[in-house]
Order: structure tokens, then sequence, then C-alpha cells
């Protein structure tokens, strides 16, 4: 028959904290304001397709591309590839040209 | 993940509209992400996976619907850039959850077999048997280190909670009674533990590592560095190799689909393939001298990759350098990194025989010598991930060799530095080993002894725990 262990078992797990040490920062609320502006339509708009990296991305937004010059050919796109590490957002050279020559981007794809 | 924070920046940064798009499967990741950042993106998701589809099945992707709506996924994404943000789209609460050291010491009394299913069913152990983690065998482990307790030796950060695990030398002490350690190894894992890195990384990758420890405490502790050093036959690699996992569990990274995502796996990492270097029999320097310690400092080194491969019989048809290089077609030569771990006979013969005066000598050897076909480089998904975008960036060679026609050989080991040379193995037959890891980091192992290391230690016995 099954006994009880007579000795206390210590638990594995860490000290959990949602912060470090010292960091009293309130949390984040939630907040829409953080978007940007919504266009009204994207008819005669630039739109970035930035392929972030990831293996098929440029594949897809090959397709993206397609469908936009077939079906919305009032709309400009543009490929760019992201510079720098795929799991950072460590450019800034693609932003600054979007920020300059464009109106909205689509990002892909993770996974 | 890169497209939630690329399409935060330009959104917060830059007033740029986005429709960022990931595949479901990473749903529940992006879904954290979200909730943790508190800004609503407007995530897309197609099905899974994209890498690999040819373009008939992503124009499928596009006009079809969306895994998590059902609404077509082109129409999403037009709505994402157009359609002005309502209270309503979001009903996700986005404020991060308040949590200040939550643990329970002490786990409730049981009996042993209830108690090592409780251990596998949160997710504590490898699914084999653990030692249980008394209070008596957790104090005895601690005789392995002079260090507090409480001293925190390491801080991990979750990515996808946004939480820090503060890990002590106690609860590293825990996880050594788990793997079935002794007191006398408890210094080496404490040293794993400070560098912070996880021995399964997250990633969908089959990611593996290498642990490797040289300095006079790999006799003293009896670590196998010999005959079969990566087999599982010796108590200090097999104790500390699980450890360093047992660890990475405590730390979350097995949680599934929160920071685990293999889709493999990779059988490496039970052990981690942890071993000794074989300095004295060795021809060359050890590898922590090569790292800047003194050759008298015990050290714990890691190696991180995915793939070995090994030589089997030996050179006696081709030379060991262009049987290297056979080998290394296998790997995906990204960063120009490998370990490359020689038998002392095959280690003792590039010296004597071939010339290869220093490991770095070799490593430049190989540097110049492996080559093979731009596209065969290019064309590896690991390589164009990770190295396409110093590419694009302008880095060379990498811009260079992305212009080269497809046929054109390059040599993609251009670091030789990154080229590591460890000596390992019982010398009964010159053999050796290739693998894809590159060297992570160093940590020094005598800080974390019972007793100091004295200057003249020459008995084998240094900085070990006293008699009981």
């Amino acid at each position: 028959m099954a006994t009880l262990l007579r000795s206390a078992v210590l638990n594995p797990e860490a000290y959990r904290t949602v912060r470090s040490a010292g960091d009293n920062a309130p949390a984040k609320a939630r907040s829409f304001s953080t978007l940007a502006p919504r266009l009204d339509s994207l008819n005669g708009k630039t739109v970035y397709l930035v392929d972030t990296g990831f293996g098929g991305s440029g594949k897809f937004l090959d397709q993206v591309q397609a469908w936009f010059a077939e079906h919305m050919p009032s709309v400009t796109t543009v490929r760019r590839k992201k510079t720098g590490n795929i799991f950072r957002d460590d450019t800034k050279e693609v932003w600054n040209e979007i920020k300059e020559k464009g109106q909205a981007a689509i990002l892909g794809v993770a996974g | 993940m890169a497209v939630a924070t690329c399409s935060r920046t330009l959104e917060q940064e830059y007033g740029i509209p986005t429709a960022p798009v990931s595949t479901y499967e990473f749903a529940g990741f992006m879904s954290d992400d979200l909730k943790f950042h508190g800004v609503p993106l407007r995530v897309i998701y197609t099905p899974h996976p994209v890498a690999g589809m040819p373009p008939a099945v992503l124009r499928n992707y596009i006009e079809g619907k969306d895994p998590a709506t059902q609404r077509v996924v082109v129409e999403e994404i037009i709505e994402a850039l157009t359609k002005p943000v309502s209270d309503e789209e979001f009903t996700g609460d986005f404020a991060p959850v308040s949590r200040t050291g939550v643990r329970q010491p002490l786990l409730e009394s049981d009996t042993e077999d209830n108690l090592q299913r409780l251990f596998y069913e949160r997710g504590w152990t490898d699914g084999l048997p653990i030692i249980l983690p008394t209070e008596e065998r957790v104090a005895e482990m601690l005789t392995g280190t002079n260090r507090a307790p409480d001293e925190v030796v390491a801080e991990i950060y979750l990515h996808d909670s946004q939480e820090y695990l503060k890990f002590t030398v106690e609860m590293v002490a825990i996880v050594a009674v788990m793997a079935g350690a002794q007191p006398e190894h408890l210094p080496v894992i404490l040293a794993v533990a400070s560098t912070g890195l996880p021995s399964i990384p997250g990633s969908t990758t089959p990611f593996a590592c290498m642990l490797m420890v040289n300095g006079p405490i790999r006799n003293e502790i009896e670590m196998n560095s010999g005959i079969g050093a990566f087999s599982p036959r010796t108590l200090a690699n097999s104790a500390i190799g699980r450890a360093w996992t047992l660890l990475t569990m405590q730390w979350g990274y097995f949680r599934l689909k929160k920071q685990f995502w293999s889709s493999q796996g990779n059988p490496i990492g039970y052990g981690n393939m942890c071993v000794a270097e074989n300095e004295e029999r060795s021809v060359w320097e050890p590898f922590h001298v090569q790292k800047g310690f003194r050759a008298d400092e015990s050290v714990v080194s890691i190696f991180r990759g995915w793939s070995f491969v090994n030589n089997v019989v030996g050179s006696s048809v081709r030379s060991v350098g262009e049987d290297t290089c056979v080998l290394l077609g296998a790997l995906s030569g990204v960063y120009s990194a490998a370990t490359l771990i020689f038998d002392p006979l095959v280690a003792k013969h590039l010296k004597e025989n071939d010339g290869f005066r220093t490991k770095l000598d070799f490593a430049r050897w190989i540097s110049q010598n492996f080559k093979v076909p731009a596209a065969q480089f290019w064309g590896t998904d690991l390589v164009h991930m990770l190295m396409a975008p110093m590419a694009e960036q302008g880095i060379e060679p990498y811009a260079s060799w992305k212009k080269l026609p497809p046929e054109t050989l390059i040599a993609p080991y251009d670091k030789p530095e990154n080229i590591n040379i460890v000596v390992v193995g019982g010398e009964t037959s010159p053999m050796w080993k290739v693998a894809d890891f590159a060297y992570a980091a160093s940590a020094p192992v005598d800080k974390w002894r019972a007793r100091p290391v004295s200057d003249g230690c020459v008995d084998g016995t240094c900085g070990l725990p006293d008699e009981p």
C-alpha cells in the first residue's frame, strides 16, 4: 500500500513577477488611440507589401500584389523586404520610405 | 514576432495603417502578443503553412477564408486598412495581469507515485522519473556550493506573458536533485543556469545544444571526455545535461505553443550532448583557453544549432579535411558557424601529419576550401531567412554572393573564428562529428564551488564539498 512520503518535497518553480524588481510603472491601459488613423479607401493610394522574412512570405505577397493588380488596379503596390534580423524590429529605412511614399502597409507572413 | 512588432512601430511611430498577416497556427501567440502590448492590431490569418506552398494555393489563401473569422482574407486586409477601429471590434482584456513573487515553496504531502505524477503533469519533467527533491536532498545538494540559497542565479523573461522568472541557487539545487545529480555537480549546473540560456529555445525549428566542460573540475567530478563521452553511460555527463533541460522546463520554455513550438523536436534535448573536452589527450589548446580563460579555471561552454553528422569509419580514402568538407555539405553554413568534434587521434593526425599547428589553422583551411554553388547556399530556407536580409542591407560578402550566377562556387564559412573545434573521444578509432552548432556562451564554474580553489591544488579535490 502506498504511503505518504515522510519528507516535504520542494517546488521547482521560479518566483514569477510581471515586471522586474523596482519597476512600478502602471500597467498599460486598453487604448485604441495607439493605432494609426485608417484610410477612407485604397483607391489611388500606395500600399507597401513588406516581406518580414519567414519562409514563403515573398511568394504570398506576390499573390497579394497580383490580386490588387487584377481587382483594384487603382492601388499602387510596392514590394519591400524587411532588412535586418527577421525576429526584431531593427530597420528604419523601409519604414521611412513607407512614411515618405506610401499610405498603408501589409506585413507578412508570421509563421 | 516581427510582424506584430513591426506593425506596432508603423502604426504608433509612423502613423501608417497596417494589415499584419499571420498563419492561423500562431493565432494564440498573436493573441498573447496583442493582449500584453495593449495595441489592438487587426491581424489577418491564413491557413498554415505558407512556406513551400505553390502560387495557386497561396492565391486560394488570399481569396479564401480566414480560419479565425470565416471571412475572406483579402477583404479583411482591405478592411484592416480602411475601417475605423471600434470598441466592439476588440473584446480582449489588454491590461497585463499583476503578479509579484508568486510561488508555493513546499508541495502538499503525498505518496511517491502521486508526486512523480504531479511533477510530470505540471510539466516539470522530461517524462522519465525524477529524484523527488525533498528538503533533506536539497539541503545535501546545497553543500555543493558556497553560495546563499536565496541568491538569484538567473532572471528569465517570458515574452508571451511578460513575466520575469527569478531563479535562485536553491531552485537550481532542487532541479539538480531531480536530474539525479550529486552535490559536486552543482557548481557546473549553477554555471549553466547563470547563462540564462535555455537548452531548447522557443522555435518551430529543432534546436539542439551541446554543453562542454573544461578545466580541473572535469576530472574531479568524473566527467567523461573519453570513450563514449556522448553516450548515456556516465553519471556526471548525464545528470548535468539532463539538469539543463529540467531547468529549461522550469523557465517556461516547454509550454506548448507559448514558448515550445518545435514541430518535430530533437532527441539531443534529453542530455544536451554534455561532455568534457579531452584536454589530456588533445594536441591543441583547450577550448576555454581559446576563449580567454586560464587553463586551470573550470568553465562550461554552450554551443547551439540543430544537427550533427558523424564520420563513421575514419579517413583512409579522403583526407580529414576533404571528408570534413563533404560532411559540412549536409549543413546550412548559416552565419559561418560550425563545431567540429574530433577524437584525439584525429586531432593528433591533423597536427602531426597534416601540419595544422592550432585549431584555428584547420578552421582557416576549412574556411578557404569548403565551397558550394551560390544557389545551394541561398536555396536553404534557414540561410534565406537569416542571411538574405544582410545581403539586402549591402553587408559583404553576402551582398556580392547574392548577385552571383547560381553555379558560382562560394566559400560560405567566411569567418574561421566561427568554426569551433573541440577534442572529445577515447581513441578507439579516428572519427569525428561535424555540427552546425554556433558558440553561444562560456561561464566560469569555480565561483559556484563549495570551497575556494587554491592555486596549489593538485590532488583532484579542489573546491569539492567536504566529506559528510
